[in-house]
């Protein structure tokens, strides 16, 4: 019988493992499943993690949360308190709301897969409560929004966006399928619980966090909250496998750490850059996103590489100045081909760009005549007629992260054009150009819009594509979230 | 038709243009800035590159060896 204090037999349980007589150990944890550099259980025994839950605590801190997040639910989680809120946020909130719970039903097999492979018994169990983690971090998000798709369909891709061949969902699925759903033991362990769960995370969970707080959104914030505490602790998993991966092929964890640090900034300078510095209203910002990411990811991934002894990404300077523009690059695209997506953006009027340009003095300039020339348009068209304020050309995608070739700076855009065994790619940056070249025989049978376009598998007309390929209709592409009528736009019609 | 990536200076995506073989490279450039006028418009003389290599705006696509998915850039003369 066991003795009734967890501490006194936590550790004989969470450490148990065994050694195999009818099979070879590199048969019951292949490698390529449980990752590289392969070793020996013996150089695994001493792999710890701090938090050394049992199932019974975790069930009951789990149901707690559950019983909080139900009781901030039914006090201001309902439609009215929704319609309450900013349009641009809410427009966030889409944003957010599609790229997070099936990405979040992802990572249930990635932890699932370390839960098996992984390779220390307290590893495994650790992976296995971050399954359980992740599905409530499917059902919350998926529970939450199910309510407002009544008022408002763009609400029903929280749950459709993983399954259309929109552009974004290609470049997320993309992401989400090497990281979360593909990757080994090890990969996973560094790229999810390490680089995405540990830094930019935070993003969210302070940065996002605090903004809903000032704009008055109690749902998300205790949504992402919640959310936190779980990853706070499945995050640890990372760590003590990073230091075992440096210990025995510090290449590798250096690739794999450059790799991911990478692919992760895009995304979240995406989803998080745009509400930052775009969806949330200006008088509820409190910092930009730039700042956000120098204080809360970029101070502390430094000195976890300082910790390990591991170099900065060969790419920093390049992502130095990608904090300044990349962001700013793909809104000004996307606010200009707002019909391929399912959320409606906000045209920045005066003050924001006056908030933009002391925000990024050094690259704002660039950026400021592009929506001066929007803002004109709007200015010779109808309130509403959003085609008059469009792209029509069909614009092209990075074939490593799917995203649109917006890397760089408009003086100098950072695309590049690369020929391997008869097909050419192209590559937004060279980081995205270096992750293809270092493992072609991943992604290379990858098809970006373009490619699937001059293949005949998606159409070649704009519209015709939105609707066919990205799953879009009327009621449920983005427009302006104020049909481009703003009190400051002045329309002087003679 | 000959897909390329097309690149304006000031813009901030690179954008699918359709070339004709026989067309003069200033008129692909043109299709370019038509494509991105929303975001951006270049004045005065250009100048053109393709693959980062600069060619001339008199020539055709098939005359500068243009090939599908190259990229183009068009910028201000004297711009690089």
């Amino acid at each position: 019988m066991a003795p009734d204090d967890p501490d006194d037999w936590i550790d004989l349980c969470r450490k148990l493992d065994w050694e195999f007589s009818y099979v070879s150990e590199r048969d019951v944890f292949p490698e390529v499943q449980s990752g590289h550099p392969w070793l020996p259980a013996s150089d695994w025994a001493d792999w710890d993690e701090p938090f050394r839950t049992t199932y019974g605590r975790y069930v009951a801190q789990q149901q707690e949360k559950e019983a909080s997040v139900r009781a901030v639910r039914d006090a201001v989680g309902g439609l009215d308190d929704y319609r309450q809120l900013p349009a641009g946020w809410l427009n966030g909130l889409k944003l957010h709301a599609a790229t997070l719970p099936l990405a979040e039903f992802a990572a249930v097999i990635g932890n699932l897969r370390a839960a098996r492979f992984g390779r220390d018994g307290a590893w495994r169990g650790a992976a296995l409560f971050a399954a359980l983690d992740e599905m409530r971090h499917t059902q919350i998000p998926l529970l939450l929004m199910h309510e407002l798709v009544r008022w408002d369909p763009q609400f029903d891709w929280t749950h459709k966006f993983f399954h259309t061949d929109n552009w974004v969902a290609i470049a997320a699925r993309h992401l989400c399928d090497e990281l979360l759903l593909a990757s080994d033991a090890v990969e996973f362990a560094i790229a999810t619980n390490f680089v995405f769960e540990t830094g930019f995370t935070n993003l969210q969970f302070v940065g996002l966090s605090s903004l809903a707080h000032g704009v008055g959104d109690r749902m998300f914030e205790k949504m992402v909250n919640s959310i936190q505490t779980d990853e706070t602790r499945h995050s640890q998993m990372g760590a003590p496998v990073l230091a075992k991966i440096v210990e025995r092929d510090r290449p590798y964890a250096q690739y794999l750490l450059d790799k991911w640090f990478w692919r992760s900034w895009l995304l979240f300078a995406v989803v998080t850059g745009f509400s930052m510095d775009y969806l949330t209203p200006l008088p509820n910002r409190t910092s930009s996103f730039k700042e956000f990411m120098q204080e809360w990811v970029i101070e502390q991934f430094l000195q976890t590489l300082g910790r390990f002894g591991l170099e900065r990404p060969w790419y920093w300077d390049t992502f130095l100045q990608g904090l300044d523009h990349y962001h700013h690059m793909v809104y000004a695209s996307a606010y200009s081909y707002r019909a391929s997506v399912w959320f409606n953006p906000v045209l920045p009027g005066p003050d924001e760009r006056a908030w933009l340009r002391a925000k990024y003095p050094e690259s704002w300039g660039d950026f400021d005549p592009i929506w001066e020339r929007i803002t004109a348009r709007w200015q010779e068209s109808d309130p509403g007629n959003e085609f008059a304020v469009h792209g029509t050309a069909i614009v092209s995608f990075c074939d490593l992260c799917q995203m649109v070739l917006s890397n760089g700076t408009p003086r100098e855009n950072t695309a590049s054009v690369l020929d391997h065994e008869g097909r050419r790619y192209v590559f937004c940056s060279r980081p995205c150009r270096w992750i293809f070249e270092r493992e072609p025989q991943r992604y290379a049978g990858h098809k970006d819009v373009v490619k699937r376009v001059l293949a005949g598998e998606a159409p070649a007309n704009l519209l015709a594509l939105v609707r066919e390929s990205f799953g879009l209709r009327h009621e449920t592409w983005g427009k302006d979230a104020f049909g481009g009528d703003y009190p400051w736009l002045q329309r002087d019609r003679a | 038709m000959i897909p390329v990536y097309g690149f304006l200076e000031g813009d901030t995506i690179g954008l699918l243009i359709l070339a004709d073989e026989q067309e003069l490279l200033a008129v692909t450039a043109a299709k370019l800035q038509a494509a991105a006028r929303l975001r951006a418009r270049l004045d005065g003389p250009l100048a053109l590159f393709v693959n980062g290599h600069a060619v001339e705006l008199e020539a055709t696509v098939q005359q500068a060896g243009i090939k599908a998915l190259d990229r183009l850039d068009v910028r201000r003369r004297g711009a690089r």
